[in-house]
Formats: C-alpha cells, structure tokens, sequence
C-alpha cells in the first residue's frame, strides 16, 4: 500500500512538473497565437474579395475597401515583433516557422515590404471593380507564396 | 564437374548479354526532328509549363535569376542526392551547341549527349509525351538564355543506382509514352491533359511510387511521400481536391486556396509557372483534373 503511494505520489510529481516544464519550454505560445491569428483574419479579408475577384459575389465598393484595408492594416502589423528569434518550427510547439527566417532576415523583411505594397495596390483596386481585383490577386498572392515558398515548413 | 561450370558460365554470359541488349539507350526518331524549326516566343511558355528553371535555376532565385539554369539545386531521394546539372547554353559547361536530335533524346528519352542513361529525377517519363515542335520551339527559347560557366556536380547514388545501364531496365519496366487518362476528350480537356502528363509534370510528386521508384499509375495523382521523406504531396485526385474548376484557377494563379490560406514549398514554384501561361491553359488544367479518377 506504501509502495503504491510513493509511486501514485512520482507519478503526480512527475505529471504535474512535465505539463510545468511544457510551459516553462515554450516561451513563444503567444508569439505563434498572434501570428496564426493574423494569418486567419486576413484570409478572411482575403476571401471577401476572392469571391469578387471570382465572380461568385457581386463587386460592392463598400465592402471591397474595407477588406482591402484590413488587408494592408495586417500587413503594416507584420514584423520581426511577432517572429522572436526560436520561434521556430521544431522548437516551438504549432509553429510553422523556419529557422531561415532569422538567418536571412533581410529577405525576410524585404519579403514583407513587398506584401505591403502588394496590399497597397489591393486598396487602389478594390476601389475600382471586380477586374481590378482580380487582376491584383494574383499579385498579393505572389507576395504571400514568395514568404511560404521559403519560410514556412510545408504542412502534412 | 566442369560441364556444370561451363553451363553455368554459359547462362552468366547469356543473361549479361540480354542486360546489354534490354539495357541500351534508344534514341528519338530522327525523322520527327528533319527540318524542325524553333520558334523562342512559343517555347517560352513550353519552359514555363515544363518548370525547367524550378529545379535547374538556383533554390532562391527571382526574375532574371531564374533563366540562368547553372544547376547545383540537390534532390534528396531514398537512391541518394541527385543534383540539377547546368543546361545553360554554354559550350563547355552547360548544352550549348547540342543538336535538337541530342536534346530531344535528353529532354523525352533520358539519354545524354554521351548516350548514356539519365536519371529520371529528370522528368523524360512526362515529357516523352511532348510534341516534336513543342520540343524544338523549348530549344530555341533555352538557346537564347544567359550562359553560365559553373560546372555540374557529381549526384551523390550508390550502389547499384549508380550504374547507369541499370536505367535501361527501368525505364523497360516504367517509362511509359501512353496517356494515363484515355478515352474521348474534349479539346480543352486534351490541352489540359497535354499540360498536366507531358509538360507540367504533375505526376511526379502527386502519383505515388513502388519500391524502385516506378509510378503507380493505377493511382495516379492521389498522393505520395515526398522523395526527401520530409511529409506527403497531397492526393488531386477528384475524392479529396473538391475544389470548384474556379477555385483550381485561382490556386494556379495567385497560389491562394479556397481558404485563402497560399500555397509553400515546391509548389509555390509550380504556381508561379502556371501563372505565367493564358488563363486558358489554367482552365484547362482544372478541367482535366475533373477527369481524374477518384481515389482514396
């Protein structure tokens, strides 16, 4: 009964310090959150005027402008902020990063600044129809695969 | 005693002299390449299509980098690294100065100017299925790009991989210059077929492989392991890729998925082909696709 005790006892121990030490280990949980978070508004900014750009839902100025901002508000956000050097896949939990992130971060950065100006082209053509925004697609998505093409191990 | 040793000789030399025989290096038939011209306008996009730079350009290069086809990207595989050689046009270095019947034997028969086996991390399964002309109007286009006199390096295969007449018997067993998906096309379905079994490649990373690394073409496109073990390509096949033709033309464009979420890793540079050809092209991919067989 003793012995099953002390070993109950490890166990507990041993449970409580691995999901401690999983906490302790993983000091980036926020950082990734932040950047998984970005990421999903702005595919859902990205699918209001996917879906113009489709034809699958009528051109409306409002609407497209303001999923356009979104767009370049998110991408003004991204910066090394939310990229804290070993946030990296592998070493933190749910990240996709790549370590070459950090040792080519002027590309990084540069690959950044495109986005911008790819969303800032977006604005200008979501203020103008579906055409436009079709046609800006595919330069905003240039500007997003340049990134995962490099930086972001491949999912599965 | 020693007729059994002469007999057993005798089946030894026999058996190799059939190896020599099933293992030789076919060409192409010169009479389909008499008096071809290339036309480098339209071979631009055979180029684009067939991804030539995405494995002979450097890993990282952009715009005017990606045309100098210096070699040297690595492709690891479970038969070892296989490194891109330099196709660039320089005489020394690169294929500068081949004859169109030499390239069309590398690029659709897998043999070398030397008339050795190539090995099929080059494509020559896909892109025997390529018309003459397609592949005289590539020449011509890859004629005109810069030269780069950086040296090919050594793949890294061993043994017995690394015997090339062994390639011989492979490509008896594998290569195949038949369409995987037969039966009456429409035209676009056939223009997208042309692009997605002879030029793009697709089946390549999205058809899964025996152990000898032959295409199992009776599950074409649902889905392999990535040669370099590191994760799977995913199955397109019409029971898992439930896209709309619409929405596989925006992937091939812009690299976004229905989900908005954009494409990464090798395909990205697929995308980035594809997004250079008439929209057409992309349409027909897309219907093509729609022809696949579902599979699991």
């Amino acid at each position: 009964m003793k012995k099953r005790l002390i070993a109950f006892t490890t166990m507990a121990a041993l449970t409580a310090f691995g999901v401690y030490a999983q906490d302790a280990e993983d000091p980036f949980a926020d950082a990734v959150e932040t950047r998984h978070g970005l990421m999903l508004q702005m595919a859902s900014d990205l699918g209001t005027l996917g879906g113009m750009a489709k034809g699958e839902v009528a051109y409306d100025k409002a609407t497209a402008s303001k999923a356009a901002a979104n767009v370049a508000a998110i991408a003004s956000v991204i910066s090394m902020a939310q990229f804290p050097a070993g946030s990296e896949n592998g070493k933190s939990a749910d990240s996709y990063a790549l370590a070459d992130i950090w040792a080519k971060q002027d590309d990084f950065l540069a690959k950044i600044t495109d986005l911008n100006n790819a969303a800032a082209a977006m604005q200008t053509a979501a203020a103008t129809d579906g055409d436009a925004i079709k046609a800006s697609m595919a330069q905003l998505g240039g500007a997003c695969s340049a990134c995962h093409k490099a930086y972001r191990q491949p999912e599965s | 005693m020693s007729r059994l040793v002469s007999a057993l000789l005798a089946v030894v030399l026999l058996g190799f002299g059939g190896f020599l025989l099933l293992s030789s290096p076919h060409s192409v038939d010169v009479a389909l390449y008499d008096g071809l011209k290339g036309d480098a306008a339209k071979g631009e996009l055979v180029f684009w299509a067939g991804g030539c730079a995405s494995c002979h350009a450097a890993a990282d290069a952009k715009g005017a980098d990606e045309l100098v086809l210096a070699g040297g990207q690595e492709f690891p595989s479970a038969f070892g690294t296989f490194v891109a050689p330099n196709i660039s046009p320089d005489p020394v270095q690169g294929i500068g100065g081949w004859t169109l019947v030499e390239f069309a034997n590398a690029v659709t028969q897998g043999v070398g100017k030397d008339g050795a086996h190539l090995y099929p991390a080059l494509p020559y399964n896909a892109y025997n299925k390529m018309v003459p002309q397609d592949v005289a109007d590539l020449k011509a286009f890859m004629d005109g790009l810069p030269a780069s006199a950086e040296p090919s390096k050594p793949h890294q295969i061993s043994f017995p991989f690394n015997i090339r007449r062994s390639l011989g018997i492979w490509k008896l067993l594998f290569v195949r210059d038949d369409w995987v998906i037969a039966g009456d096309l429409t035209p676009e379905q056939t223009r997208g077929r042309y692009i997605a079994e002879a030029l793009a490649h697709c089946g390549e990373c999205h058809t899964p492989r025996n152990a000898l690394g032959g295409l199992q073409r009776s599950a074409w496109l649902s889905g392999a392991a990535n040669p370099d073990g590191k994760g799977r390509t995913p199955n397109i096949t019409p029971a898992k890729l439930t896209w709309s033709a619409a929405d596989v033309v925006e992937y091939l464009t812009s690299g976004f998925t229905p989900e908005f979420d954009s494409v990464g890793g090798h395909m990205a540079h697929v995308v980035e082909n594809m997004a250079k050809l008439p929209e057409s092209d992309r349409q027909a991919v897309a219907a093509y696709l729609q022809l696949v067989p579902p599979v699991n």
